[in-house]
């Protein structure tokens, strides 16, 4: 953190740390996508990511002893299994497959890095290796971001009545766990007259809506164009896409959870157990960066429902509220109506202080 | 003092070097998000992505109103027992019996405003129950109920024109469809009802009851 002691959170301010002047430059990206990062000679390969796919990125890397035979061991034990598997005469072709599929995603790289035909790729041995264990089929895709296009959201604080079916369908269009009961929404039931007080509001009410001299607000990730979630990530596991999402790369979390730390909003949920679905309630559309099966020890979160809003759609919660109190669209389209929204209403953004800049803005009517 | 003055050149020297070289953030490039939107939709030219053959199954009607242009559902097809005439043959006033009461309709109840500004002829035609009546005496077609509406609820049509009020149908992408007033209100009875939320975690409020969560 800073020295100087400002207001507003910032981790960019390395400029201030004279240790690290001279050899950052300042910028508080790892990744080299400033530009300024060309010319530095650093010893890791963080810096020739850009460069480097799937398996370069494993094994090209200068790691210290300990990480190197952390790395090893997994993958020995992997190894050892495709071995046993595919040297047998025994095993059948079923899990010699299932051992190869095991063995290339252990070695893959980050998605974010990944050619299309290395995403294409995963996709197809993740909705293989799904077949050979439920023996049901999947589909799942890996659309990139488009071109001219930033998503956005409003939510009209005077239309929410608090139904919560917009949890309802996130949930069911998300695969969340069912027994830990995951949401990535929360309504928040707040009193008349009295301002946003977040730690008076009740978010898990049961009563019937909505109540006299109560509104209701819904938050979920916001999806910051200035995501302090994303700069904290040591793996450079989660980022903001093109169109504005932020998402995870779940096979890429190593589960620190400084994520959800660093985010202002209460936006990221955690997998403290491997999370279950029951087979018939599993939502078969899938999306790589969105509501594919997570397993435990992994972040997650809103992706605006990747797979839904990339064709085209509406996120669930958008297309299952009742009231019409969520609005989402093109921000760069003049014409869409989230446009005319944010142009023709009073909006405000939650903790726009903190310079994280949420694409999710409430009005009223 | 020299020496000073050279040390102080110096240290600007390089503190101009750094300041150039340093690094210019993507995001930096514009003061505010919004500066940001207003910038790069100046030339936008439109996506790849269009709802076209989703909305292609649907009955839509192309309207224009307050410079907007979108698609609302075809209402007539939905209506089970249009067209009216078919069992109002008389007008109104001749097919009211006074000893059996209603004939039909009997599930419809007006909770719409109250007796002094709304009965059924409000909107409805007594002469040609096939059409709408505006509050001058005009017809007003069943497809275009919103403008039945929208004579008293200008602020809510204003809305629903620019995309604030109402929902879309299928998605965010173009062609932009909205569902219409009777979408989601029953014109009889418009607004909605209190109920029950949908659901209810438990394992939040065990947590908040051990304390577990923050």
């Amino acid at each position: 953190m800073s020295e100087n002691n400002t207001k507003w959170f910032s981790l960019n301010l390395s400029n201030s740390k004279p240790k690290q002047q001279a050899s950052t430059c300042g910028c508080g990206n790892t990744s080299g996508g400033c530009g300024g990062h060309q010319n530095e000679i650093r010893s890791s390969a963080i810096g020739d990511e850009r460069h480097k796919d799937g398996f370069e990125q494993v094994f090209d890397v200068q790691m210290d002893r300990r990480t190197a035979f952390k790395k090893l061991t997994a993958s020995l034990l992997i190894g050892a299994g495709a071995v046993t598997t595919s040297c047998s005469v025994v095993a059948d072709e079923k899990s010699k497959e299932k051992a190869q599929i095991d063995w290339e995603e252990q070695f893959k790289g980050n998605y974010k890095l990944m050619s299309d035909e290395e995403k294409k790729a995963t996709v197809d041995r993740l909705v293989r290796s799904y077949e050979l264990r439920t023996n049901k089929t999947i589909s799942m895709t890996s659309e990139n971001a488009q071109e001219n296009v930033l998503f956005g959201y409003a939510f009209n604080i005077s239309k929410c009545q608090g139904y919560m079916d917009c949890v309802s369908a996130c949930v069911e269009e998300n695969n969340q766990d069912r027994n830990s009961e995951m949401q990535y929404i929360r309504i928040h039931e707040m009193k008349d007259g009295q301002g946003l007080k977040f730690d008076e509001a009740d978010d898990n009410y049961y009563h019937e809506v909505p109540a006299e001299g109560h509104f209701y607000l819904g938050t979920q990730c916001f999806h910051c164009d200035n995501p302090p979630c994303v700069d904290v990530c040591p793996v450079q596991a989660t980022w903001r896409e093109e169109d504005g999402l932020v998402v995870i790369d779940y096979d890429w979390c190593v589960g620190c959870r400084y994520c959800m730390a660093a985010c202002p909003y209460d936006g990221r949920r955690f997998n403290w157990s491997k999370p279950e679905v029951p087979e018939d309630e599993v939502n078969k559309n899938q999306h790589y960066l969105g509501n594919r099966m997570r397993k435990k020890g992994v972040m997650e979160k809103c992706t605006f429902c990747v797979q839904r809003s990339r064709k085209g759609q509406n996120p669930a919660c958008v297309d299952a509220c009742p009231t019409g109190a969520r609005i989402f669209g093109n921000l760069l389209d003049p014409n869409s109506t989230i446009r005319w929204v944010l142009e023709n209403k009073k909006v405000f953004r939650l903790k726009e202080d903190l310079g994280t800049e949420p694409k999710f803005w409430y009005f009223m009517d | 003092m020299n020496n000073n003055c050279y040390t102080y050149s110096i240290g600007c020297l390089i503190m101009a070097l750094f300041l150039s070289f340093s690094c210019k953030h993507k995001e930096s490039k514009y003061h505010s998000l919004t500066d940001k939107i207003e910038e790069e939709s100046k030339d936008f030219i439109g996506t790849d992505i269009s709802l076209e053959t989703l909305l292609e199954e649907m009955k839509l009607l192309e309207i224009h109103e307050e410079g907007h242009a979108f698609l609302i559902p075809e209402r007539k097809g939905q209506l089970k027992s249009y067209a009216c005439s078919e069992c109002h043959t008389k007008p109104l006033a001749s097919m009211t019996s006074l000893e059996i009461g209603k004939k039909a309709h009997w599930n419809v109840k007006l909770a719409h405003a109250d007796n002094l500004t709304m009965n059924c002829i409000t909107c409805h035609s007594e002469s040609n129950l096939d059409e709408l009546t505006s509050l001058t005496g005009s017809e007003i077609d069943f497809d275009a109920s919103y403008k039945l509406c929208s004579q008293c609820h200008t602020a809510q049509f204003k809305d629903w024109t620019g995309g604030a009020h109402g929902k879309k149908i299928a998605g965010w992408a173009p062609p932009r469809a909205s569902m219409t007033c009777v979408n989601c209100h029953n014109p009889h009875s418009p607004s909605f009802d209190t109920r029950w939320p949908s659901r209810f975690n438990t394992q939040m409020e065990k947590e908040r009851k051990e304390g577990l969560s923050h």
